[in-house]
């Protein structure tokens, strides 16, 4: 008897402490608390919320009906105190006609989840339309930054501007490693993977800032990968990205790029001055300002024995104005420039 | 064979450590598979705790980030190759040839090579947080180009694949073993359609790792020549795409490997502790098949997002679905065996009730995570982390320990504490689901898997601290195990043959069994001659 009061309270603590984050997320401020994926900014991201509800539909009941079952039966059929030791249940060994329901039960479940989802496929990738004026921006993942190239050349690292409802094809390339793109509130993650160009479709429909990750573990600094997008009215957008350098630029869009490329890339190992932090201190090293091996180094990234860890190839794929542009930055600014006299250096 | 070689042995080969080290018996080799592997299982389980107290808090700064990195990667390693997948197999060595009513398995001193194998691997594993650089810190799935030289040098990624090498060969060696013993070492009498569902969930678990574990071994193989030899499988073109498809096709499997021995487990522990016999065996065992076959054709729904062109992405969700099915026939099956039946609520039974209640859960996120455009909000999050522990450690490991309670009695001839029995389970269970549960919403609230820190607050932190918090519970769970283990095996009460009433044959031995088990074994007339036999004896008393 004893025994029974005390699996009963413990059953009860066990469902109460399950509901808990239920309870929390149905009543948390934001949205549904995890309980789904976030309301979307996008038409894809729509239909992939629809289809989660869909199916967690069907789960929760299938869900809930082998756990009911599976507590009656508890309830129901334990050994009672008046029952012999050695008693034995009905020597029941099947029903075949039981088992055929109960297997024909989830195959069709199975099918009406997969015709759905199937049906509702090209409403994922759809951007809804007219597609004639995308906007088509590459999405470069690096250890351990996104670089975005816009149609003329301009680039911009971890923030992307986008315009409202203009459909947008994302290209995703990657440099290293695999990495994979994720904004969650405007539609699914997709991987970048060297050698390989992954397009991901989309279209923004409301305008707003919305965060993202490298979903795909990429290396030490994974965790602190993050992505912006803003996105902007039209005119507004045509303005930020003018804003933007690209080639041929000088003076302060050269300088506003060099900085950028400098705080998103360099800075987050060797720190922002360039103490050095995961990475060793680099101020006032000569290579910051030797373009030609400035350029071998983040093209080839650096193996030092006998030190631990490494630098990747931070700027495979630069084009020679960013590099310019990085060491104009460093130039101007008087605590990372190495002394004017020396020319050289090493890494 | 065994016995005869132990019985001419040298005197020294009879010492109470060297016995040990030198056996060829299959059950002294089982006990220390399975004492080895929960070795393993402590020590990948204080990884997680670092993790979790890591994770605890936003911004945290208990261990840094390439410790975190090195963290997952060899608690993800371990669990698989040097936990579960051993554990199970210490299982089928102990209790598979007792089961079939054979004296030892097809090959002893392969078996005891396959020990030993494992165990150096395990070594070599866990020793690489030694090496120069720490250890392989590329995940447990060591995604190319990540884990190639140009962006892990170090020893340590070498070292992962050299114990993967080790473990592999273990694994390969055994399986054979448990084949051949299978197929020609039954009793007189016991044809497959009466082998113990548990030998069939062997059979299953040896045919898969001779089908897949090739392809693993080749995959870091060619891993060991990029990295070592200058060769460029995994470096050029398409080849991190290469890797992801052979790691997969094992890796999906590997969880099957690793499911479907606990299945087994169940369907002998369910059947005794509601003393009924099990519903629909022909239907258990031919899902074991079903399931064993559509997980080989199921590894892309890894890779959903990857860049698949649609049609595939549908197939592989078709396949995975289609796995569904014979498991939802196992769940079905377990519960209609204890509808009706005398429950006795002993620790074993209470693993296995909790097993099919964590396992509906993990195998429901599993079409979840199959329908992949829902896949492209969840993949790589920890709701994927939330999803393979509900299946790994909610269905796998509940099943373990279900069996250790289980044949507890058998290989030490005592009883274990069934209050301290008790205690665990409830700590387990309250600790797995406060531990896991909220990381589904975690994955959905945006939080990618991998990472050592996060700077986000309120609820996000919450489910995080709610998530810690369960996982010192399972610590504080695993604990009294322990506990009750060390001191039932020293001091427990003694217990006869068949303390659980039982159907299979490995309770007609004594306990512990004899060096050869049986003197004798009875004809086997059906899947229960352990009933049979009391039946018989019954009917004679009356």
């Amino acid at each position: 008897m004893g025994r029974t009061i005390v699996a009963i309270v413990a059953t009860g603590t066990a469902l109460v402490l399950a509901a808990l984050p239920i309870v929390l997320a149905l009543v948390s401020p934001g949205g549904l608390g995890g309980l789904a994926p976030p309301d979307p900014a996008t038409p894809s991201g729509e239909a992939i919320n629809q289809l989660y509800w869909f199916v967690f539909g069907i789960c929760a009941v299938v869900f809930i009906g082998v756990e009911t079952a599976l507590v009656l039966f508890i309830l129901r059929f334990r050994r009672r105190s008046t029952t012999p030791v050695d008693a034995e249940g009905p020597q029941i060994h099947g029903n075949t006609r039981l088992e055929i329901i109960w297997t024909a039960i989830p195959a069709v479940i199975l099918a009406v989840i997969a015709i759905v989802v199937l049906v509702r496929t090209p409403a994922v990738q759809a951007t809804g339309g007219d597609r004639s004026d995308e906007l088509v921006v590459r999405v470069e993942g690096h250890q351990f930054y996104w670089r975005y190239v816009y149609p003329d050349g301009q680039i911009s690292l971890d923030t992307l501007v986008l315009p409202v409802d203009r459909p947008v094809k994302l290209e995703l390339v990657s440099y290293d490693v695999n990495h994979s793109w994720w904004v969650r509130e405007l539609t699914g993650k997709q991987d970048a993977i060297r050698g390989q160009v992954n397009e991901l479709l989309l279209r923004p429909t409301a305008e707003g800032t919305f965060d993202g990750v490298c979903a795909e573990f990429c290396g030490v600094l994974h965790a602190v990968m993050p992505t912006t997008v803003e996105v902007v009215s039209q005119e507004e957008y045509a303005s930020r990205i003018e804003q933007l350098s690209g080639q041929d630029q000088a003076g302060e869009a050269q300088l506003a790029l060099g900085r950028q490329t400098w705080e998103r890339t360099c800075a987050k190992c060797h720190g922002p001055e360039g103490q050095g932090d995961l990475g060793p201190p680099i101020a006032q090293n000569g290579t910051l300002v030797d373009e030609e091996a400035l350029r071998d180094l983040l093209n080839d990234g650096l193996d030092t024995p006998g030190v631990e860890g490494y630098m990747p190839p931070v700027g495979r794929g630069w084009p020679a104005f960013q590099v310019q542009a990085l060491i104009e930055y460093i130039r101007s600014n008087e605590d990372l420039a190495p002394p004017e006299q020396d020319g050289g250096g090493s890494g | 064979m065994a016995v005869g070689s132990e019985a001419l042995a040298p005197s020294w080969r009879e010492g109470r450590v060297t016995g040990w080290l030198t056996t060829v018996d299959h059950k002294r080799i089982g006990i220390l598979y399975i004492v080895t592997a929960f070795f393993f299982f402590f020590a990948a389980g204080v990884m997680a705790l670092l993790m979790r107290l890591q994770l605890a808090q936003a911004g945290n700064d208990i261990v840094t980030e390439n410790d975190y990195n090195q963290l997952f990667t060899i608690h993800g390693t371990a669990m698989i190759f040097l936990f579960v997948v051993p554990i199970l197999a210490g299982f089928g060595n102990y209790v598979v040839p007792l089961m079939i009513g054979a004296r030892d398995m097809a090959f002893p001193r392969l078996n005891a090579l396959s020990y030993w194998l494992f165990l150096l691997g395990g070594i070599v594993i866990l020793g690489s947080f030694l090496a120069d650089g720490g250890a392989a810190s590329s995940g447990w799935t060591a995604y190319t180009p990540l884990s190639t030289e140009e962006f892990s040098p170090g020893t340590g990624q070498d070292l992962w694949i050299l114990g993967l090498h080790l473990t592999s060969l273990s694994s390969l060696a055994g399986a054979i073993n448990f084949i051949v013993t299978i197929h020609n070492m039954r009793t007189p009498g016991m044809t497959w359609m009466r082998i113990p569902l548990f030998v069939w969930a062997i059979e299953a678990f040896a045919v898969l790792l001779l089908l897949v574990l090739p392809t693993i071994s080749a995959a870091v193989t060619l891993l060991l020549l990029d990295r070592q030899a200058g060769t460029s499988f995994f470096t050029g073109e398409n080849g991190a795409l290469l890797w992801q498809h052979m790691f997969w096709f094992f890796g999906h499997p590997e969880v099957y490997i690793m499911v479907l021995p606990a299945m087994g487990i169940l369907s002998e522990v369910i059947p005794v502790f509601s003393r009924k016999p099990i519903f629909g065996y022909k239907a258990i065992a031919f899902s074991t098949i079903g399931i064993a076959f559509a997980s080989m054709l199921v590894w892309a729904h890894h890779m959903f997002t990857v860049g698949m062109p649609d049609a595939l992405q549908a197939w592989f969700m078709v396949t995975s679905f289609s796995v569904a099915v014979p498991t939802a026939i196992k769940i079905f099956n377990w519960l209609a065996t204890l509808w009706r039946g005398h429950l006795w609520f002993r620790a074993p039974l209470l693993f296995c009730l909790g097993f099919i209640g964590l396992f509906t859960m993990g195998g429901l996120s599993g079409v979840m995570l199959a329908v992949f455009p829902v896949d492209y909000q969840t993949h790589d999050t920890y709701y994927v982390v939330a999803h393979f522990h509900y299946v790994l450690f909610g269905g796998s490991v509940f099943g373990i320990f279900a069996g250790i309670y289980y044949w507890f009695p058998k290989m030490t001839g005592r009883m274990y504490d069934e209050r301290l029995g008790v205690a665990h389970f409830w700590l387990m269970f309250l600790g797995f689901n406060a531990a896991f549960l909220p990381q589904h919403m975690l994955g959905l609230m945006g939080m990618q898997r991998r990472i050592y820190t996060y700077d986000r607050e309120g609820l996000f932190e919450w489910y995080n601290l709610v998530s810690s918090l369960g996982s010192f519970l399972m610590g504080i769970a695993i604990l009294v195990f322990f506990w009750n283990m060390t001191k039932s095996w020293r001091s427990g009460p003694r217990v006869g043959n068949d303390p659980w009433s039982a159907d299979t044959l490995e309770w007609y031995a004594t306990s512990p069994p004899a060096a050869h088990n049986f003197d004798r074994v009875p004809y086997v007339s059906s899947s229960r001659p352990l009933r049979d036999l009391r039946e018989r004896l019954r009917e004679r008393g009356a």
